[in-house]
């Protein structure tokens, strides 16, 4: 394993916010879109802290010194991550500053960024809004001698302030008071004489009335910041065994709740800006010095203004399934044959259907699902527990570790549970990041089973707005495999052999690792071999190796990799024969497909999992293969058009960076749009799905 | 369409087949669910199974259950093999089992678990009657012991039971695994002692080219050995490459090499030394792993029993053929055991009505038949009491323990005084005491009527009238001998019967 080969995961992944970033930045797209983008970089960059930067700093406090993949230990990837971090600040606030406000201007919505710049009238509007919903709910805090440093809450947005005694000036105090996160951030003005839409941000307005809350004092000044803890954070999972174990030991010497990064506002008194970061213990490398508002991801509230519908992309309607009928049973549609699903372009309705038609049909014996997330108020919650009060059996695997979302499932668990449904909690030690789904049924001729698989999570909100497929399908040997999935996750021994599925933890790794080899194999052997493979990461060592093998054999391989990247291209004699490239677009890009040439007999594969350590060693993963060669086509055409994407693909260079095509005398394809304008035309002319490759002659009538 | 859940109770673990069976479409197995439990690791070391091994098998049986509901099974059957059969407190577990999940389990004793087994790579159908037409060894490994059958055209010829487990073997050995590195070399010396005896008394020139391989794992076995490429068959030399491989391997590489749970690797060391040892001792050339367990003749066994599939295969005469070779065994007199067979059948047949007993009483009816003499080859003078040990300590295979008591007993009383319910002292249930007296009646009327063991009638026939069985016989020899003894012979009979056999002789041409 040679360090140089590889990129350190989190460069690569800021890289990526960095291209999100691109989109904020990019004049060709609607201003409101943009303004979305920027929220996104930001909630990015805080998840990003909460969860790798926590760990790297976890990592240097128990004195861990192992170097990554590529060589870097992790005091040296927080000296270079905060070096980037600070670049990506800076450039997320001139894109605020410089374009994004100045254009909001000219579409007469002015965003007053600081209280003093409040006309008259708005200055009284503002002080009563103050006095009626703001005061009320504000817990000053002020800290002297007697009163210990109070707790800033993670995350928080928080006004500091210095003030001193009323006649005894010279002797300063800290004051806190917590923006508080119940009112919204962005206060609507009365609108101007030219219908010119005035907003402020809940900080100023409290930053103007500061003096009220101390009332026996002067407030010399106050400045908006905000602190990130990794406080109540356990190791990250993509962590190695060895890791876990080490910091375990030394969790009980571990600093609960570090402070890891400050945001002040870069007007910040300078006075101010010493106690916090005294009492933080913050190093210098984590404060970060806005100039702009902290914490963009109020942005996102703009995107629902309404008003504005000129400066945002015309919205997508999922489209239905060309040849899937809604109010036809979708038991018989499937025997027909495969349905593939591409979402958001096809619709999420089939999904949802198929899981209400198994509730109310008095066939199915059982439903059988895996959940990680799901959308608040979800119909396929509903429809489980409606098809346990109608005595069928459901099993559902609620994962009680989907990031994030934990207490969200814990209420759904608790929900299925309540109406019958066997809830599974999670594995132990493993997250369960399948999405299956199996419907047993009782039908004239046996049992028969009916599966749905996919690359995105149950969740009909996500579902509109990132890419997946989803297959449907009551193929036997596919059935037989997913009722041992089912067995296996309910704690019964894992089944003899496998049909089709590959699942991850314990063979998944293996399957892929083969068939790469084939590929190098054929390659050896001077036949046409080729491997298309997309995913959201890609940073596990093991498959990279033997990428670079297969492709120093010769095989042509092509990836579409949205996030982190780990490869590198264009090594002589090791990478070569590999293009990574990153589409980020207006819709999410998230499914995983796999290709292989395998000498003329094209396998596809699509899948839950990423090539990363954490799906492929830690998670409960499947991945299964399309089999129709009809759909096996249509993937193949859908990468071919993501291949040719010139909008929004980027292209990975040999030093890392990432490159947009020159689009200078080429068509422009942007594939989102391009499969938006497809699923609309498919509508319009359904076609026959052919199931039998017999062809069936007319025979002469009499 | 029946949907049917067999459950077998074994001593690694427990497991559940759904099956489908229908007229049209025959057994198809729709679900398979496992649990390791490791009842045989208790079992077999302490004598007993613990109340927490107890409450996790009831907890096991509640799901499935559970399971059988969601499935709408229209029926099932629960067995139970050495792991529950060898403890002391099986009444007590059999009461819990039934108590807190409704289950009433069967005990298999081994002959009928072997049986079952055997049936379940007869569910294979076309490739098993294929197979069988050649020299076979049935090599069924289990956590308690090893049961090897071996075939020749279409008939069994011995089976026996080795107490050679998996489980079993490492549960032995278990004091020494952690001190040696040649755990395989202790396990390989074991199995040769047992193979050894066994290939003295029944091996002799027999040629056995294939070996039918029924263990868990063999499928990851087999696929290993052949690299992939097939999980059905493997050659000898596929195999043995294959075994000096895994010989130097901990649990923990077999666990990767073969790609089975590091639980289960612990279990395969013995059974692939069993299989190497007899590819080398049979010289047998391939191994068929038909991927099948005892669930599948639970279900056959319950197809067929219901009328649901035809089967080809006599299984009748496979219990008819092992006994024959127990006869052989003790050097019977193979003509008077046939005629006897013969005239017992006959009587049997014609009394239906008035006996009321099923297929099965006639089938140890002729297994009686076959041994009734067995004895002699000990001691020419207790008989009856040396025919009832040897019965009762030599596996049929196929038939359970109280249907081995009943062959026994009805041997033995064909020569003894028959006695009272109240004077014996066996603990027999009065339904048993009646069966028993039922057949020894029919059995000592025909062994009266080949006294001579000369097989003198050419043909019999059996006429019921009124008060009557009236016996014609077809034969111009003088049986003076035969009738003469019948009258006492036969006054058992009648009081079984209230019905009086007659002799008449008819000399035909």
């Amino acid at each position: 394993m040679k360090p140089e080969y590889y990129t350190n995961r989190e460069l690569s992944w800021m890289k990526f916010n960095e291209r999100v970033l691109g989109e904020a930045r990019d004049k060709s797209i609607p201003l409101f879109e943009r303004l979305k983008f920027l929220s996104i970089t930001a909630s990015n960059l805080d998840e990003f802290f909460m969860i790798r930067v926590a760990s790297l700093k976890d990592m240097v406090n128990a004195g861990y010194d192992k170097p990554d993949i590529a060589g870097m230990t992790p005091a040296e990837q927080l000296d270079r991550l905060s070096i980037e971090t600070h670049e990506l600040v800076s450039l997320q606030y001139s894109t605020y500053n410089r374009a994004l406000l100045p254009q909001l201007e000219q579409q007469k919505l002015t965003v007053v960024s600081s209280h003093e710049d409040l006309s008259e009238e708005q200055k009284i509007y503002v002080d009563r809004f103050f006095k009626e919903n703001v005061y009320p709910v504000l817990t000053p805090m002020a800290v002297d001698s007697s009163r210990p440093f109070p707790l800033i809450r993670n995350k928080t947005l928080n006004i500091g302030a210095l003030i001193s005694k009323k006649g005894k000036e010279g002797s300063l105090e800290f004051a806190t008071v917590q923006v508080p996160s119940g009112l919204s951030r962005i206060v609507i003005l009365p609108v101007g004489k030219d219908g010119r839409k005035f907003v402020i941000l809940l900080e100023e307005v409290i930053e103007r009335n500061i003096s009220q809350l101390f009332l026996n004092y002067d407030v010399v000044c106050a400045h908006p910041y905000r602190i990130m803890r990794n406080a109540d954070l356990t190791i990250d999972e993509d962590e190695a065994a060895d890791l876990l174990k080490e910091i375990q030991k030394l969790l009980k010497k571990r600093q609960w709740g570090e402070a890891i990064r400050l945001e002040a506002e870069d007007k910040m008194d300078k006075r101010l800006l010493k106690i916090l970061k005294k009492e933080l213990a913050i190093k210098e490398e984590d404060i970060y010095r806005i100039n702009g508002p902290i914490d963009l991801t109020f942005l996102m509230k703009f995107y629902g203004f309404e008003g504005f519908e000129h400066l945002k992309y015309e919205k997508f309607e999922p489209q239905p399934y060309s040849s899937y009928q809604q109010d036809k049973d979708v038991f018989s549609q499937i025997r027909e044959g495969d349905i593939l699903l591409h979402h958001p372009y096809h619709s999420f309705d089939p999904v949802v259907n198929f899981i209400r038609q198994a509730a109310k049909d008095s066939d199915v014996l059982a439903i059988k699902q895996t959940l990680y997330r799901v959308s608040g108020n979800s119909p396929i919650i509903a429809a489980l527990a409606e098809a346990a009060e109608n005595g069928k059996q459901v099993t559902v695997l609620v994962e009680l570790k989907a990031r994030f979302d934990e207490e969200n499932n814990i209420v759904w668990a608790k929900m299925l549970e309540k109406a019958g449904c066997h809830v599974i909690y999670g594995l132990v030690g493993l997250k369960t990041h399948s999405k299956i789904t199996l419907v047993v049924r009782r039908e004239e001729d046996g049992i028969r089973r009916y599966v749905h698989l996919g690359t995105g999570n149950y969740n009909d909100a996500t579902a509109k707005l990132y890419t997946d497929f989803g297959l449907l399908t009551c193929s036997e040997p596919i059935g037989e495999d997913a009722t041992a999935v089912f067995n296996m996750i309910s704690g019964y021994s894992e089944p003899l052999s496998w049909n089709r599925l590959s699942i991850a933890p314990i063979w998944l790794r293996e399957r892929f690792l083969q068939l790469i080899r084939r590929e190098t194999e054929n390659a050896r052997e001077k036949k046409p071999a080729r491997i298309i493979a997309k995913m959201n990461s890609l940073c596990d060592q093991e498959i990279i190796a033997a990428l670079y093998e297969a492709s120093a054999a010769g095989v042509k391989i092509d990836l579409i990799v949205r996030g982190i990247c780990s490869l590198k291209v264009g090594i002589p004699k090791v990478s070569e024969q590999i293009t990574v490239r990153s589409i980020v677009g207006n819709f999410l890009e998230h499914s995983r497909v796999f290709c292989f040439y395998n000498n003329g007999a094209q396998e596809v594969y699509l899948g839950s999992a990423d090539w990363m350590p954490r799906n492929l060693d830690k998670r409960v993963e499947i991945m299964f293969p399309v089999e129709s060669e009809k759909l096996r086509q249509e993937i193949l055409h859908i990468l071919d058009i993501q291949l040719e994407d010139n909008v929004k693909a980027h292209i990975l260079q040999k030093d890392g960076t990432y490159e947009k095509i020159d689009k200078r005398g080429k068509v422009l394809v942007n594939s989102q749009n391009f499969f938006c304008e497809e699923a609309k035309e498919k509508i319009s002319q359904p076609e026959e799905r052919y199931h039998d490759r017999v062809f069936i002659p007319v025979e002469h009538e009499d | 369409m029946t949907v049917f859940a067999a459950i077998d109770i074994g001593s690694y673990e427990v497991g559940m087949k759904i099956y489908e069976i229908s007229i049209k479409n025959g057994m198809r197995e729709i679900d398979y669910i496992r649990r390791r439990i490791e009842l045989g690791k208790e079992a077999f070391a302490d004598g007993r199974i613990s109340p927490q091994k107890v409450d996790e098998l009831c907890r096991i049986l509640t799901e499935f259950a559970v399971i059988m509901k969601g499935y709408r099974t229209d029926a099932s059957r629960v067995c139970a093999t050495s792991a529950l059969r060898e403890s002391e407190n099986l009444l007590i577990i059999l009461d819990q089992i039934r108590v807190r999940t409704g289950f009433a389990v069967e005990i298999l004793s081994n002959s009928e678990q072997r049986f079952l087994g055997y049936k379940s790579i007869a569910s294979k159908g076309n490739e098993f009657n294929k197979i069988i037409q050649k020299g076979i060894a049935i090599v069924d490994i289990g956590g308690g012991s090893t049961q090897i059958s071996l075939f020749d055209k279409d008939s069994l010829v011995t089976t026996q039971n080795i107490r050679l487990g998996t489980l079993r073997m490492r549960q032995k050995l278990s004091s020494i695994i952690d001190k040696t590195t040649r755990f395989e070399e202790i396990v390989e010396e074991l199995v040769n002692r047992e193979i050894y005896d066994f290939k003295k008394l029944f091996l002799k020139d027999r040629e056995i080219k294939n070996i039918i391989a029924v263990s868990d794992y063999i499928k990851n076995m087999v696929r290993k050995a052949n690299e992939g490429q097939n999980d059905s068959f493997v050659t000898r030399e596929k195999y043995m490459e294959f075994f000096g491989k895994i010989r130097t391997m901990n649990s923990e590489q077999m666990s990767t090499y073969i790609g089975v749970p590091s639980e289960g690797a612990s279990l395969i060391m013995t059974s692939a030394i069993v299989y190497k040892r007899l590819f080398e001792e049979l010289n047998a050339e391939l191994i068929w792993a038909p991927g099948v367990n005892l669930d599948d003749g639970i279900a056959y066994d319950f197809a067929v029993g219901s009328g649901l599939i035809q089967t080809e295969h006599d299984f009748e005469n496979d219990i008819l053929a092992a006994a024959k070779n127990i006869g052989k065994r003790y050097m019977y007199d193979k003509g008077h055991s046939q005629m006897l067979e013969k005239l017992t059948t006959e009587i049997f047949d014609r009394m239906k009505k008035i006996h009321g007993l099923s297929k099965r009483e006639r089938l140890l009816l002729q297994i009686a038949a076959i041994l009734h003499d067995c004895g002699k080859y000990i001691s020419m003078s207790s008989v009856s009491d040396c025919s009832y040990n040897i019965i009762m300590s030599t596996e049929i295979i196929g038939i359970s323990h109280r249907e081995r008591e009943v062959v026994a007993n009805v041997v033995k009383y064909m020569r003894e005084d028959f006695r009272y319910y109240e004077e014996i002292n066996e603990k027999i249930d009065v339904e048993t005491y009646l069966l028993i007296a039922k057949l020894t009646a029919i059995l000592r009327t025909a062994n009266a009527l080949d006294r001579s063991h000369k097989q003198k009638f050419k043909d019999i026939k059996v006429v019921l009238k009124e008060k009557q069985l009236v016996i014609t016989v077809d034969t111009i020899e003088n049986i003076d001998l035969e009738s003469g003894l019948f009258n006492r012979k036969t006054d058992f009979f009648e009081e079984v019967y209230s019905m009086k056999p007659v002799i008449k002789q008819r000399k035909g041409i």
